[in-house]
Protein backbone atom coordinates (compact mmCIF):
# COMPACT_ATOMS: atom_id res chain seq x y z
CA UNK A 1 0.00 0.00 0.00
CA UNK A 2 1.69 3.69 -0.92
CA UNK A 3 1.43 6.19 1.18
CA UNK A 4 -0.68 8.73 -1.05
CA UNK A 5 -2.98 7.00 -3.43
CA UNK A 6 -5.18 9.29 -5.43
CA UNK A 7 -7.57 7.07 -7.63
CA UNK A 8 -10.14 8.17 -10.80
CA UNK A 9 -9.95 11.96 -9.15
CA UNK A 10 -12.70 13.59 -10.77
CA UNK A 11 -13.98 17.32 -10.52
CA UNK A 12 -15.79 20.11 -12.51
CA UNK A 13 -15.29 23.18 -11.63
CA UNK A 14 -16.60 24.79 -15.09
CA UNK A 15 -13.46 26.89 -15.71
CA UNK A 16 -11.05 24.49 -14.35
CA UNK A 17 -11.76 20.74 -13.97
CA UNK A 18 -9.65 17.42 -12.93
CA UNK A 19 -10.37 13.62 -15.31
CA UNK A 20 -9.76 10.46 -13.56
CA UNK A 21 -6.35 11.92 -12.15
CA UNK A 22 -4.77 8.29 -10.37
CA UNK A 23 -1.38 8.03 -9.26
CA UNK A 24 0.54 6.93 -5.68
CA UNK A 25 3.02 8.10 -3.85
CA UNK A 26 5.68 6.44 -1.23
CA UNK A 27 6.14 8.50 2.15
CA UNK A 28 8.90 11.13 1.43
CA UNK A 29 8.28 11.30 -2.19
CA UNK A 30 8.87 14.54 -3.68
CA UNK A 31 6.50 15.25 -6.79
CA UNK A 32 6.75 18.18 -8.74
CA UNK A 33 3.77 19.15 -11.21
CA UNK A 34 4.15 20.71 -14.42
CA UNK A 35 1.53 21.74 -16.80
CA UNK A 36 0.50 24.47 -18.83
CA UNK A 37 -1.41 27.54 -17.28
CA UNK A 38 -5.46 26.18 -16.66
CA UNK A 39 -4.32 22.67 -16.65
CA UNK A 40 -5.49 22.35 -12.95
CA UNK A 41 -2.45 21.84 -11.27
CA UNK A 42 -4.43 24.34 -8.55
CA UNK A 43 -7.76 22.47 -8.03
CA UNK A 44 -5.67 19.06 -8.30
CA UNK A 45 -3.81 20.43 -4.95
CA UNK A 46 -7.01 22.15 -3.70
CA UNK A 47 -8.87 18.58 -3.96
CA UNK A 48 -6.30 16.67 -2.17
CA UNK A 49 -5.90 19.40 1.07
CA UNK A 50 -9.88 19.20 0.78
CA UNK A 51 -11.12 22.65 -0.25
CA UNK A 52 -12.73 21.04 -2.97
CA UNK A 53 -15.57 18.24 -2.91
CA UNK A 54 -14.40 15.12 -6.04
CA UNK A 55 -17.15 14.54 -8.13
CA UNK A 56 -15.90 10.81 -8.62
CA UNK A 57 -12.97 9.04 -7.41
CA UNK A 58 -11.29 8.68 -4.14
CA UNK A 59 -7.85 10.07 -2.12
CA UNK A 60 -6.28 7.84 0.96
CA UNK A 61 -3.50 8.84 2.67
CA UNK A 62 -1.43 6.46 5.10
CA UNK A 63 -4.17 3.72 4.14
CA UNK A 64 -7.24 6.22 5.21
CA UNK A 65 -9.62 7.09 3.17
CA UNK A 66 -9.79 11.17 3.19
CA UNK A 67 -12.05 11.69 0.40
CA UNK A 68 -15.30 13.04 2.70
CA UNK A 69 -13.00 14.03 5.40
CA UNK A 70 -12.70 18.03 6.15
CA UNK A 71 -10.02 19.47 5.35
CA UNK A 72 -9.08 20.55 9.54
CA UNK A 73 -8.82 16.82 9.94
CA UNK A 74 -7.11 15.72 6.64
CA UNK A 75 -3.46 17.29 8.60
CA UNK A 76 -1.91 18.28 4.76
CA UNK A 77 -0.35 21.83 4.55
CA UNK A 78 -0.47 24.01 1.78
CA UNK A 79 1.68 26.58 0.50
CA UNK A 80 0.60 29.03 -2.03
CA UNK A 81 1.83 30.99 -4.72
CA UNK A 82 1.27 34.33 -3.01
CA UNK A 83 1.61 32.62 0.72
CA UNK A 84 -1.45 33.22 2.09
CA UNK A 85 0.30 34.89 5.25
CA UNK A 86 -2.50 36.33 7.51
CA UNK A 87 -1.84 39.83 7.59
CA UNK A 88 -3.44 40.92 10.60
CA UNK A 89 -1.23 38.92 12.47
CA UNK A 90 3.07 39.32 13.00
CA UNK A 91 5.34 36.54 11.53
CA UNK A 92 4.92 34.63 14.88
CA UNK A 93 1.59 34.80 15.12
CA UNK A 94 1.21 33.30 11.50
CA UNK A 95 4.02 30.81 12.58
CA UNK A 96 2.41 30.04 15.67
CA UNK A 97 -1.51 29.53 14.19
CA UNK A 98 -1.15 26.16 13.07
CA UNK A 99 0.71 25.73 16.40
CA UNK A 100 -2.14 26.78 19.29
CA UNK A 101 -4.24 24.19 17.26
CA UNK A 102 -2.03 21.73 18.90
CA UNK A 103 -1.08 23.30 21.75
CA UNK A 104 2.74 21.90 22.54
CA UNK A 105 3.89 22.78 26.02
CA UNK A 106 7.19 24.68 24.02
CA UNK A 107 5.30 26.61 21.54
CA UNK A 108 7.65 29.75 21.96
CA UNK A 109 10.82 27.30 21.66
CA UNK A 110 9.45 25.33 18.42
CA UNK A 111 8.58 28.86 16.48
CA UNK A 112 12.09 30.42 17.32
CA UNK A 113 13.75 26.90 16.47
CA UNK A 114 11.89 26.55 13.34
CA UNK A 115 12.06 30.77 12.60
CA UNK A 116 15.84 29.98 13.22
CA UNK A 117 16.63 27.19 10.72
CA UNK A 118 14.45 29.72 7.85
CA UNK A 119 16.56 32.87 9.13
CA UNK A 120 13.11 34.70 9.63
CA UNK A 121 14.11 34.31 13.65
CA UNK A 122 14.92 38.35 13.36
CA UNK A 123 11.43 39.24 11.30
CA UNK A 124 9.20 37.40 13.63
CA UNK A 125 7.29 40.73 15.47
CA UNK A 126 6.97 42.07 11.79
CA UNK A 127 3.50 42.08 9.61
CA UNK A 128 3.47 40.11 6.27
CA UNK A 129 2.93 42.94 4.42
CA UNK A 130 6.28 44.75 5.65
CA UNK A 131 8.62 41.69 4.43
CA UNK A 132 9.81 40.62 1.11
CA UNK A 133 8.60 38.04 -1.25
CA UNK A 134 11.71 35.83 -0.16
CA UNK A 135 10.63 36.84 3.79
CA UNK A 136 7.39 35.84 3.06
CA UNK A 137 7.88 32.71 1.22
CA UNK A 138 10.15 31.56 4.23
CA UNK A 139 7.14 32.47 6.99
CA UNK A 140 4.36 30.57 4.91
CA UNK A 141 6.96 27.82 4.71
CA UNK A 142 8.11 27.86 8.48
CA UNK A 143 4.16 28.26 9.60
CA UNK A 144 3.50 24.92 7.37
CA UNK A 145 6.91 22.95 8.26
CA UNK A 146 6.12 23.60 12.23
CA UNK A 147 2.84 21.77 12.44
CA UNK A 148 4.55 18.54 10.90
CA UNK A 149 2.01 17.79 8.09
CA UNK A 150 1.94 14.40 6.74
CA UNK A 151 1.48 15.77 3.33
CA UNK A 152 2.82 19.24 1.47
CA UNK A 153 1.39 20.65 -0.86
CA UNK A 154 3.19 23.25 -2.85
CA UNK A 155 1.69 25.89 -5.40
CA UNK A 156 4.98 27.50 -7.49
CA UNK A 157 6.17 28.88 -3.93
CA UNK A 158 9.09 30.26 -5.95
CA UNK A 159 7.86 31.74 -8.97
CA UNK A 160 7.85 35.27 -7.03
CA UNK A 161 11.18 34.93 -5.99
CA UNK A 162 14.23 36.41 -8.16
CA UNK A 163 16.40 33.88 -8.81
CA UNK A 164 19.25 34.10 -6.40
CA UNK A 165 16.59 34.33 -3.49
CA UNK A 166 14.93 30.92 -5.51
CA UNK A 167 18.65 29.22 -5.61
CA UNK A 168 18.67 30.14 -1.72
CA UNK A 169 14.87 29.00 -1.23
CA UNK A 170 15.50 26.14 -2.86
CA UNK A 171 18.32 24.88 -0.67
CA UNK A 172 16.48 26.09 2.65
CA UNK A 173 13.50 23.93 1.58
CA UNK A 174 15.41 20.54 0.75
CA UNK A 175 17.63 20.91 4.30
CA UNK A 176 14.00 21.43 5.83
CA UNK A 177 12.35 18.08 3.98
CA UNK A 178 15.43 15.92 4.25
CA UNK A 179 15.37 16.38 7.98
CA UNK A 180 12.13 15.07 8.34
CA UNK A 181 11.51 13.38 5.03
CA UNK A 182 8.20 14.84 4.36
CA UNK A 183 6.16 13.81 1.13
CA UNK A 184 5.67 16.53 -1.09
CA UNK A 185 3.59 17.86 -4.25
CA UNK A 186 5.06 20.85 -5.63
CA UNK A 187 3.48 22.38 -8.86
CA UNK A 188 6.16 24.80 -10.71
CA UNK A 189 6.51 26.32 -13.85
CA UNK A 190 10.13 26.19 -13.39
CA UNK A 191 12.32 22.49 -14.39
CA UNK A 192 14.97 23.95 -12.33
CA UNK A 193 12.58 23.02 -9.31
CA UNK A 194 12.22 19.60 -10.13
CA UNK A 195 15.88 18.73 -10.92
CA UNK A 196 16.74 20.31 -7.89
CA UNK A 197 14.12 18.99 -5.71
CA UNK A 198 12.04 16.41 -6.73
CA UNK A 199 12.61 12.24 -7.46
CA UNK A 200 9.42 12.46 -9.39
CA UNK A 201 7.56 14.31 -11.90
CA UNK A 202 4.22 14.82 -13.40
CA UNK A 203 2.57 16.33 -16.18
CA UNK A 204 -0.85 17.98 -16.82
CA UNK A 205 -2.58 19.07 -19.27
CA UNK A 206 -6.33 19.82 -19.64
CA UNK A 207 -7.61 18.29 -16.09
CA UNK A 208 -5.64 15.33 -17.03
CA UNK A 209 -2.65 13.43 -15.97
CA UNK A 210 -0.45 13.18 -19.08
CA UNK A 211 2.31 11.32 -17.57
CA UNK A 212 3.78 10.58 -14.28
CA UNK A 213 7.30 9.09 -13.03
CA UNK A 214 10.66 9.02 -11.93
CA UNK A 215 12.67 12.37 -13.12
CA UNK A 216 15.29 10.80 -15.28
CA UNK A 217 12.38 8.34 -16.89
CA UNK A 218 9.87 11.45 -17.55
CA UNK A 219 12.29 13.35 -19.82
CA UNK A 220 14.12 10.28 -21.11
CA UNK A 221 11.16 8.58 -22.12
CA UNK A 222 8.15 11.09 -22.54
CA UNK A 223 4.58 9.22 -23.46
CA UNK A 224 3.29 11.72 -25.95
CA UNK A 225 4.34 14.76 -28.35
CA UNK A 226 2.80 17.17 -26.12
CA UNK A 227 4.85 15.96 -23.03
CA UNK A 228 8.42 15.72 -24.52
CA UNK A 229 7.72 19.50 -25.52
CA UNK A 230 6.85 20.54 -23.03
CA UNK A 231 9.45 19.34 -21.03
CA UNK A 232 12.14 20.14 -24.23
CA UNK A 233 12.84 17.28 -25.05
CA UNK A 234 12.96 15.97 -29.18
CA UNK A 235 10.26 13.60 -30.30
CA UNK A 236 10.51 12.19 -33.21
CA UNK A 237 8.10 9.77 -35.83
CA UNK A 238 9.23 6.93 -37.43
CA UNK A 239 9.71 3.75 -38.66
CA UNK A 240 12.18 0.92 -37.82
CA UNK A 241 13.94 0.06 -41.01
CA UNK A 242 16.33 -2.99 -39.70
CA UNK A 243 17.28 -4.52 -36.47
CA UNK A 244 20.93 -6.07 -36.78
CA UNK A 245 23.15 -6.83 -33.36
CA UNK A 246 20.44 -5.28 -30.75
CA UNK A 247 20.27 -2.16 -32.27
CA UNK A 248 17.73 -1.04 -34.40
CA UNK A 249 17.97 1.51 -36.95
CA UNK A 250 14.66 3.95 -37.38
CA UNK A 251 13.84 6.47 -40.36
CA UNK A 252 12.97 9.25 -39.53
CA UNK A 253 11.36 11.83 -42.59
CA UNK A 254 14.88 10.47 -44.50
CA UNK A 255 17.41 10.94 -41.38
CA UNK A 256 18.51 8.08 -40.33
CA UNK A 257 18.60 7.36 -36.06
CA UNK A 258 19.95 4.02 -34.02
CA UNK A 259 19.25 3.14 -30.79
CA UNK A 260 19.63 0.26 -28.88
CA UNK A 261 15.93 -0.18 -27.24
CA UNK A 262 13.62 -3.10 -28.63
CA UNK A 263 11.48 -3.25 -31.81
CA UNK A 264 10.51 -4.49 -35.03
CA UNK A 265 11.32 -4.28 -38.71
CA UNK A 266 8.59 -2.10 -40.27
CA UNK A 267 6.81 -1.24 -37.10
CA UNK A 268 5.86 2.71 -36.77
CA UNK A 269 7.74 4.15 -33.85
CA UNK A 270 7.98 7.47 -31.67
CA UNK A 271 11.53 8.57 -30.64
CA UNK A 272 12.69 11.04 -27.96
CA UNK A 273 15.99 12.34 -27.50
CA UNK A 274 16.88 14.30 -24.61
CA UNK A 275 18.27 17.37 -25.05
CA UNK A 276 21.49 17.29 -22.61
CA UNK A 277 22.05 13.96 -24.77
CA UNK A 278 22.80 15.79 -28.18
CA UNK A 279 26.68 16.70 -28.29
CA UNK A 280 27.65 19.23 -30.77
CA UNK A 281 30.93 19.41 -33.07
CA UNK A 282 33.01 21.41 -35.30
CA UNK A 283 34.65 18.30 -36.59
CA UNK A 284 33.72 14.58 -37.50
CA UNK A 285 34.35 11.91 -35.41
CA UNK A 286 36.42 9.30 -37.53
CA UNK A 287 34.74 6.33 -35.51
CA UNK A 288 31.08 6.09 -34.83
CA UNK A 289 32.03 4.41 -31.21
CA UNK A 290 28.44 3.74 -30.50
CA UNK A 291 27.61 7.10 -31.65
CA UNK A 292 24.77 8.72 -34.36
CA UNK A 293 26.53 10.91 -35.91
CA UNK A 294 24.30 13.69 -38.13
CA UNK A 295 25.03 16.59 -40.33
CA UNK A 296 23.59 19.88 -38.47
CA UNK A 297 23.17 23.02 -39.14
CA UNK A 298 22.53 25.78 -36.47
CA UNK A 299 19.77 27.93 -36.90
CA UNK A 300 20.01 29.48 -33.19
CA UNK A 301 21.73 30.16 -30.19
CA UNK A 302 19.45 30.63 -26.47
CA UNK A 303 21.16 31.80 -23.84
CA UNK A 304 19.25 30.17 -20.39
CA UNK A 305 21.81 31.26 -17.38
CA UNK A 306 24.64 28.65 -17.24
CA UNK A 307 23.77 27.08 -20.30
CA UNK A 308 22.59 27.59 -24.06
CA UNK A 309 20.06 25.96 -26.29
CA UNK A 310 21.36 25.17 -29.61
CA UNK A 311 18.52 25.01 -32.34
CA UNK A 312 20.19 22.70 -34.82
CA UNK A 313 18.77 21.75 -38.22
CA UNK A 314 18.80 18.05 -38.69
CA UNK A 315 18.22 17.47 -42.76
CA UNK A 316 14.05 18.17 -42.44
CA UNK A 317 14.38 18.06 -38.28
CA UNK A 318 14.88 20.32 -36.45
CA UNK A 319 16.72 18.97 -32.97
CA UNK A 320 17.55 20.94 -29.74
CA UNK A 321 21.06 20.62 -28.08
CA UNK A 322 21.73 22.06 -24.43
CA UNK A 323 25.73 22.85 -24.00
CA UNK A 324 27.10 24.42 -20.66
CA UNK A 325 28.83 27.89 -21.24
CA UNK A 326 32.02 26.58 -21.12
CA UNK A 327 31.19 23.96 -23.78
CA UNK A 328 29.49 27.03 -25.82
CA UNK A 329 32.99 28.07 -25.42
CA UNK A 330 35.11 25.64 -26.95
CA UNK A 331 32.24 24.94 -29.93
CA UNK A 332 32.91 28.76 -30.64
CA UNK A 333 29.69 28.44 -33.32
CA UNK A 334 28.28 30.88 -34.77
CA UNK A 335 24.44 30.70 -36.50
CA UNK A 336 24.37 29.32 -39.98
CA UNK A 337 27.39 27.25 -39.00
CA UNK A 338 27.25 23.36 -40.59
CA UNK A 339 28.39 21.39 -37.36
CA UNK A 340 27.89 17.54 -35.99
CA UNK A 341 25.20 16.12 -33.54
CA UNK A 342 26.52 13.14 -32.04
CA UNK A 343 23.64 10.69 -30.45
CA UNK A 344 24.78 7.66 -28.01
CA UNK A 345 22.62 4.97 -29.22
CA UNK A 346 21.28 4.45 -25.77
CA UNK A 347 19.87 7.91 -25.98
CA UNK A 348 17.74 7.49 -28.28
CA UNK A 349 14.89 6.54 -26.83
CA UNK A 350 11.81 3.86 -28.49
CA UNK A 351 9.33 5.41 -26.13
CA UNK A 352 5.75 3.91 -27.85
CA UNK A 353 5.67 1.49 -30.61
CA UNK A 354 2.72 1.20 -32.92
CA UNK B 1 -23.43 70.84 -9.83
CA UNK B 2 -21.07 69.72 -6.63
CA UNK B 3 -21.40 73.89 -5.85
CA UNK B 4 -25.15 73.88 -5.99
CA UNK B 5 -25.31 70.73 -3.89
CA UNK B 6 -22.86 72.47 -1.27
CA UNK B 7 -24.86 76.16 -1.16
CA UNK B 8 -27.93 74.23 -0.73
CA UNK B 9 -26.65 72.29 2.18
CA UNK B 10 -24.64 75.37 3.65
CA UNK B 11 -27.96 77.55 3.53
CA UNK B 12 -29.30 74.97 5.64
CA UNK B 13 -26.84 75.89 8.36
CA UNK B 14 -26.85 79.37 7.77
CA UNK B 15 -30.66 80.47 7.54
CA UNK B 16 -31.89 79.28 10.76
CA UNK B 17 -30.83 81.35 13.94
CA UNK B 18 -28.98 79.55 16.10
CA UNK B 19 -30.69 80.62 19.10
CA UNK B 20 -33.69 78.79 17.71
CA UNK B 21 -31.36 76.29 16.75
CA UNK B 22 -30.40 75.55 20.13
CA UNK B 23 -34.15 76.44 22.09
CA UNK B 24 -35.82 73.55 19.25
CA UNK B 25 -33.18 71.10 20.27
CA UNK B 26 -33.73 71.12 24.14
CA UNK B 27 -38.09 71.18 23.03
CA UNK B 28 -40.00 68.12 24.30
CA UNK B 29 -40.71 67.10 21.00
CA UNK B 30 -37.31 67.26 19.58
CA UNK B 31 -35.81 65.23 22.58
CA UNK B 32 -38.54 62.76 21.97
CA UNK B 33 -38.25 62.46 18.32
CA UNK B 34 -33.79 62.50 19.01
CA UNK B 35 -34.32 59.66 21.58
CA UNK B 36 -36.41 58.04 19.61
CA UNK B 37 -34.33 57.98 16.32
CA UNK B 38 -31.16 56.76 18.08
CA UNK B 39 -32.85 54.10 20.13
CA UNK B 40 -34.34 52.50 17.17
CA UNK B 41 -31.76 53.59 15.32
CA UNK B 42 -29.32 51.45 17.30
CA UNK B 43 -31.42 48.64 17.31
CA UNK B 44 -32.50 48.48 13.68
CA UNK B 45 -28.48 48.61 12.65
CA UNK B 46 -27.29 46.11 15.07
CA UNK B 47 -30.31 43.60 13.69
CA UNK B 48 -29.15 44.71 10.53
CA UNK B 49 -25.56 44.11 11.08
CA UNK B 50 -26.34 40.58 12.59
CA UNK B 51 -28.42 39.65 9.31
CA UNK B 52 -26.07 40.85 6.69
CA UNK B 53 -23.05 39.56 8.42
CA UNK B 54 -23.96 36.11 7.03
CA UNK B 55 -25.63 37.07 4.22
CA UNK B 56 -22.46 38.86 3.09
CA UNK B 57 -20.37 36.03 3.62
CA UNK B 58 -22.76 33.78 2.24
CA UNK B 59 -23.39 35.37 -0.88
CA UNK B 60 -19.71 35.96 -1.21
CA UNK B 61 -17.86 32.41 -0.50
CA UNK B 62 -20.93 29.36 -1.32
CA UNK B 63 -23.19 28.64 -4.13
CA UNK B 64 -26.51 27.73 -3.83
CA UNK B 65 -29.28 27.54 -5.62
CA UNK B 66 -31.33 30.60 -6.63
CA UNK B 67 -28.47 32.51 -5.85
CA UNK B 68 -28.77 35.55 -8.12
CA UNK B 69 -32.46 35.42 -7.43
CA UNK B 70 -31.59 35.87 -3.89
CA UNK B 71 -29.26 39.04 -4.52
CA UNK B 72 -31.77 40.48 -6.89
CA UNK B 73 -34.60 40.41 -4.03
CA UNK B 74 -32.19 41.34 -1.43
CA UNK B 75 -30.87 44.72 -3.89
CA UNK B 76 -34.75 45.62 -5.09
CA UNK B 77 -35.02 48.11 -2.01
CA UNK B 78 -32.27 50.06 -2.92
CA UNK B 79 -34.06 51.05 -6.24
CA UNK B 80 -37.49 50.86 -5.00
CA UNK B 81 -39.18 54.07 -3.34
CA UNK B 82 -39.40 53.83 -0.22
CA UNK B 83 -43.01 54.62 -0.21
CA UNK B 84 -43.84 51.37 -1.80
CA UNK B 85 -41.30 49.44 0.20
CA UNK B 86 -43.07 50.46 3.18
CA UNK B 87 -46.53 49.74 1.41
CA UNK B 88 -45.52 45.80 0.98
CA UNK B 89 -44.63 46.28 4.68
CA UNK B 90 -47.74 46.77 5.62
CA UNK B 91 -49.10 44.50 3.78
CA UNK B 92 -46.96 41.99 5.06
CA UNK B 93 -47.64 42.75 8.61
CA UNK B 94 -50.81 43.53 8.62
CA UNK B 95 -54.00 40.96 8.43
CA UNK B 96 -51.99 38.83 7.41
CA UNK B 97 -50.65 35.10 8.33
CA UNK B 98 -47.23 36.84 8.82
CA UNK B 99 -48.87 39.44 10.36
CA UNK B 100 -50.66 37.37 13.37
CA UNK B 101 -47.62 35.16 13.85
CA UNK B 102 -45.59 38.64 14.88
CA UNK B 103 -48.67 39.46 16.90
CA UNK B 104 -48.75 36.32 18.89
CA UNK B 105 -44.95 36.41 19.64
CA UNK B 106 -46.16 40.49 21.30
CA UNK B 107 -44.35 42.17 18.22
CA UNK B 108 -46.75 44.37 16.38
CA UNK B 109 -45.32 46.25 13.42
CA UNK B 110 -47.93 48.67 12.51
CA UNK B 111 -47.90 52.12 13.56
CA UNK B 112 -45.74 51.00 16.23
CA UNK B 113 -41.92 52.21 17.30
CA UNK B 114 -41.54 48.27 16.52
CA UNK B 115 -42.73 49.03 13.30
CA UNK B 116 -40.27 51.74 12.92
CA UNK B 117 -37.47 49.42 13.94
CA UNK B 118 -38.77 46.75 11.54
CA UNK B 119 -39.34 49.81 8.45
CA UNK B 120 -35.30 50.87 8.93
CA UNK B 121 -34.36 47.54 9.09
CA UNK B 122 -35.28 46.93 5.78
CA UNK B 123 -34.78 49.84 4.28
CA UNK B 124 -30.80 49.32 5.48
CA UNK B 125 -29.90 45.40 5.48
CA UNK B 126 -29.50 45.59 1.52
CA UNK B 127 -26.67 48.22 1.79
CA UNK B 128 -25.52 46.49 4.77
CA UNK B 129 -25.35 43.26 2.74
CA UNK B 130 -24.11 45.07 0.00
CA UNK B 131 -20.82 46.82 1.48
CA UNK B 132 -20.14 43.16 3.34
CA UNK B 133 -20.40 41.12 0.41
CA UNK B 134 -17.88 43.27 -1.20
CA UNK B 135 -15.82 43.26 2.21
CA UNK B 136 -15.56 39.25 1.73
CA UNK B 137 -15.14 39.59 -1.79
CA UNK B 138 -11.66 41.21 -1.03
CA UNK B 139 -10.36 38.89 1.58
CA UNK B 140 -8.80 36.41 -0.41
CA UNK B 141 -10.45 32.50 0.04
CA UNK B 142 -7.27 30.93 0.31
CA UNK B 143 -6.44 32.69 3.61
CA UNK B 144 -9.59 31.07 4.94
CA UNK B 145 -8.30 27.00 3.12
CA UNK B 146 -5.34 27.88 4.62
CA UNK B 147 -6.73 28.14 8.32
CA UNK B 148 -8.72 24.97 7.54
CA UNK B 149 -5.66 23.24 6.34
CA UNK B 150 -4.27 24.05 9.62
CA UNK B 151 -6.50 22.60 11.77
CA UNK B 152 -9.57 25.03 12.19
CA UNK B 153 -13.29 24.47 11.67
CA UNK B 154 -14.85 26.99 8.61
CA UNK B 155 -16.65 28.81 11.86
CA UNK B 156 -13.21 29.24 14.34
CA UNK B 157 -11.46 29.98 10.49
CA UNK B 158 -14.71 32.68 9.88
CA UNK B 159 -13.55 33.85 13.44
CA UNK B 160 -10.15 33.68 13.64
CA UNK B 161 -9.54 35.07 9.97
CA UNK B 162 -12.48 36.25 8.01
CA UNK B 163 -13.67 38.44 10.79
CA UNK B 164 -10.80 40.45 11.94
CA UNK B 165 -10.11 40.68 8.23
CA UNK B 166 -13.24 42.06 7.47
CA UNK B 167 -13.49 44.71 10.50
CA UNK B 168 -13.07 47.99 8.19
CA UNK B 169 -15.98 47.14 5.97
CA UNK B 170 -17.87 45.65 9.40
CA UNK B 171 -17.34 49.52 10.29
CA UNK B 172 -18.27 51.13 6.98
CA UNK B 173 -21.81 48.80 7.26
CA UNK B 174 -22.47 49.47 10.35
CA UNK B 175 -21.77 53.36 9.88
CA UNK B 176 -23.84 53.57 6.66
CA UNK B 177 -26.66 51.46 8.26
CA UNK B 178 -26.99 53.63 11.23
CA UNK B 179 -27.20 56.72 8.84
CA UNK B 180 -30.12 54.47 6.87
CA UNK B 181 -32.07 54.16 9.39
CA UNK B 182 -32.08 57.60 11.29
CA UNK B 183 -32.54 58.77 7.83
CA UNK B 184 -35.76 56.84 6.89
CA UNK B 185 -38.43 58.35 6.14
CA UNK B 186 -41.19 56.56 3.37
CA UNK B 187 -40.73 53.34 4.73
CA UNK B 188 -41.92 54.53 8.39
CA UNK B 189 -44.40 56.99 7.17
CA UNK B 190 -46.26 54.29 5.94
CA UNK B 191 -45.45 51.54 8.00
CA UNK B 192 -45.09 52.87 12.08
CA UNK B 193 -47.28 56.18 10.59
CA UNK B 194 -46.50 59.65 11.39
CA UNK B 195 -47.90 60.05 14.66
CA UNK B 196 -46.56 63.07 16.80
CA UNK B 197 -44.80 61.93 19.81
CA UNK B 198 -45.39 58.05 19.24
CA UNK B 199 -43.60 57.26 16.25
CA UNK B 200 -42.50 60.53 15.35
CA UNK B 201 -38.34 60.11 14.15
CA UNK B 202 -36.37 63.08 13.14
CA UNK B 203 -37.32 62.52 9.30
CA UNK B 204 -40.70 62.85 11.11
CA UNK B 205 -40.44 65.45 13.14
CA UNK B 206 -38.91 67.69 9.83
CA UNK B 207 -42.19 66.71 7.72
CA UNK B 208 -44.99 67.30 10.48
CA UNK B 209 -43.25 70.60 11.22
CA UNK B 210 -42.90 71.73 7.71
CA UNK B 211 -46.93 70.50 7.61
CA UNK B 212 -47.58 72.68 10.49
CA UNK B 213 -45.27 75.52 8.91
CA UNK B 214 -43.11 75.30 12.15
CA UNK B 215 -39.85 76.05 9.79
CA UNK B 216 -37.60 76.12 12.78
CA UNK B 217 -38.49 73.00 14.03
CA UNK B 218 -38.22 71.65 10.59
CA UNK B 219 -34.66 72.92 10.07
CA UNK B 220 -33.53 71.98 13.50
CA UNK B 221 -34.11 68.65 12.17
CA UNK B 222 -32.80 68.89 9.16
CA UNK B 223 -29.51 70.06 10.59
CA UNK B 224 -29.14 66.85 12.97
CA UNK B 225 -29.85 64.57 10.04
CA UNK B 226 -27.55 66.19 7.51
CA UNK B 227 -24.82 66.36 10.55
CA UNK B 228 -25.66 62.48 11.22
CA UNK B 229 -24.89 61.99 7.85
CA UNK B 230 -21.75 63.95 7.75
CA UNK B 231 -20.38 62.01 10.51
CA UNK B 232 -21.11 58.83 8.71
CA UNK B 233 -19.41 59.53 5.14
CA UNK B 234 -16.71 60.40 7.00
CA UNK B 235 -15.73 57.36 9.12
CA UNK B 236 -17.31 55.45 5.44
CA UNK B 237 -13.99 57.41 3.61
CA UNK B 238 -12.09 57.02 6.22
CA UNK B 239 -12.70 52.95 6.69
CA UNK B 240 -12.99 52.59 3.13
CA UNK B 241 -12.12 48.68 2.66
CA UNK B 242 -8.24 48.14 2.00
CA UNK B 243 -7.70 44.32 2.93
Amino acid sequence: MSFVEIDDLSIDLGEFSLKGVSFSLERGDYLTVIGPTGAGKTIFLESIVGFWRPDRGRIALDGRDITAELPEHRHIGIVYQDYALLPHMTVYGNIAYGLKKHKPENMDEAIRKMAQSLHIDHLLHRKPTTLSGGEQQRAALARVLIVEPSLLLMDEPFSALDPQTRRRARLLLKEAIGERATTVIHITHDLDDAWALANKLAVFKDGRLLQIGAMDTVFSRPKNRFVAEFIGTGFFSGTVVSRENGCVKIDVEGTCFQSLDRADKGEPVDVAIRCEDVRVSRKKPSVANGFNILNATLKNIIPEGSSSLLDLGVDNLQMNALLTQNAMRRLDARRGENLYALIRKEHVKIVQAG
Amino acid sequence: MTFLLLFAIVSLFLVPDLKDVWHNLLSEEMGFSLKLSLVTGLVSTVLVMAFALPIGYALSRFDFPFKSFVKTILDLPVAFPELVLGLCLLLLFGNTLVGELFRRLSINLVFTKQGVVAAQFFTALPYASRILKSTFDYISPRLEFVSRSLGYSQMETFFNVSLPLAKNGILAATVISFARCIGTFGTVLILAGGTYMKTEVLPMTLYLNISYGNMGMALTSGIVLTTVSFIAIFIFERTEVDI
